[in-house]
């Protein structure tokens, strides 16, 4: 079975092959580790089961959320972008780390089957699966500028 | 020859990326469309087809593996080339999809090269 190292390695590395791909930005795991998400925020979240059950969640603040969309999308500073746009980014987003972490354990924790991503909005998002769950959580810096937070939270199936 | 496109997803982000991307990678297409689900795809398929489709197999309502299986029954899109864009990216999902008729399978996250790779074979 995978461990936990395994598991913040993989976050990590699938994180950053789809920002560096897709989004065209630079993630590294941060060198603030106390430093919060604060403020308006997104979660995007998407779950999975088979032999781990569990949940994969992007925590970021609104305008990093916004400034993650206009990159994914190639928008020109002049465009308007909507609330649905982003928080269909931030759902594409989780969908793409969540492929790319799955694509990593695959050979370790058998195939997962994953569910379609959903979004929220709000102040101090948390996400939670309840006890015997394991939580990996890694923040990362986005451009120097903004604070992310991966969280991949997870338990031996139960089935 | 130009061809034809048909980008399925229900994520119209998405669908915005695979556009852009399908643009960058330097194909030469004339005319695209865009369905947000199967159903809309089919209906679209059936009035219009398309040379290339590239679908997503993560949808509400029906999975890109039904809507591929139900393109091949439409009489106007026998020869439709379907590519499937998404993250699932076990090998078995992959064969499945294909031995269901797919023509081809590009995983998330890509790049332009990727679609240019993939889709060149069926540019001519």
């Amino acid at each position: 079975m995978v461990d936990e190292v395994c598991l913040n390695d993989a976050l990590l590395a699938g994180a950053k092959e789809v920002f560096e791909t897709m989004i065209f930005m630079d993630i590294e795991e941060s060198s603030e580790p106390d430093r919060q998400v604060e403020g308006d925020a997104l979660l995007g979240s998407i779950t999975f089961k088979g032999n781990l059950e569990g949940c994969l969640t992007i925590c970021c603040g609104v305008l990093c959320a916004k400034t993650i969309a206009v990159n994914m999308l190639g928008m020109d500073s002049g465009e308007e972008l909507s609330k649905e746009e982003t928080h269909d980014a931030i759902g594409e987003v989780t969908n793409m780390v969540m492929g790319s972490v799955k694509s990593r354990v695959q050979d370790s924790v058998g195939d997962l089957e994953v569910s379609i991503p959903s979004v929220v909005s709000g102040r101090g998002l948390d996400s939670s699966l309840g006890d015997g769950t394991t939580k990996i959580l890694v923040k990362v810096g986005i451009e120097d500028e903004y604070i992310a937070e991966l969280s991949l939270l997870y338990r031996a199936s139960s089935r | 020859m130009a061809k034809s496109l048909m980008i399925v997803d229900d994520s119209a982000t998405m669908r915005k990326i695979i556009m852009r991307t399908v643009r960058m990678s330097g194909l030469d297409i004339d005319r695209t469309e865009e369905a947000g689900n199967g159903i809309e795809a089919l209906e679209k398929l059936d009035a219009a087809p398309v040379d290339i489709m590239l679908c997503d197999i993560n949808m509400p309502e029906m999975s890109g593996v039904e809507l591929v299986k139900k393109v091949r029954e439409l009489p106007s899109s026998v020869d439709t080339k379907i590519i499937m864009v998404s993250t699932e990216s076990s090998q078995e999902l992959i064969d499945d999809v294909i031995a269901d008729g797919a023509n081809g399978y590009i995983t998330k996250p890509f790049t332009p090269e990727k679609f240019q790779e993939k889709l060149s074979p069926f540019m001519n």
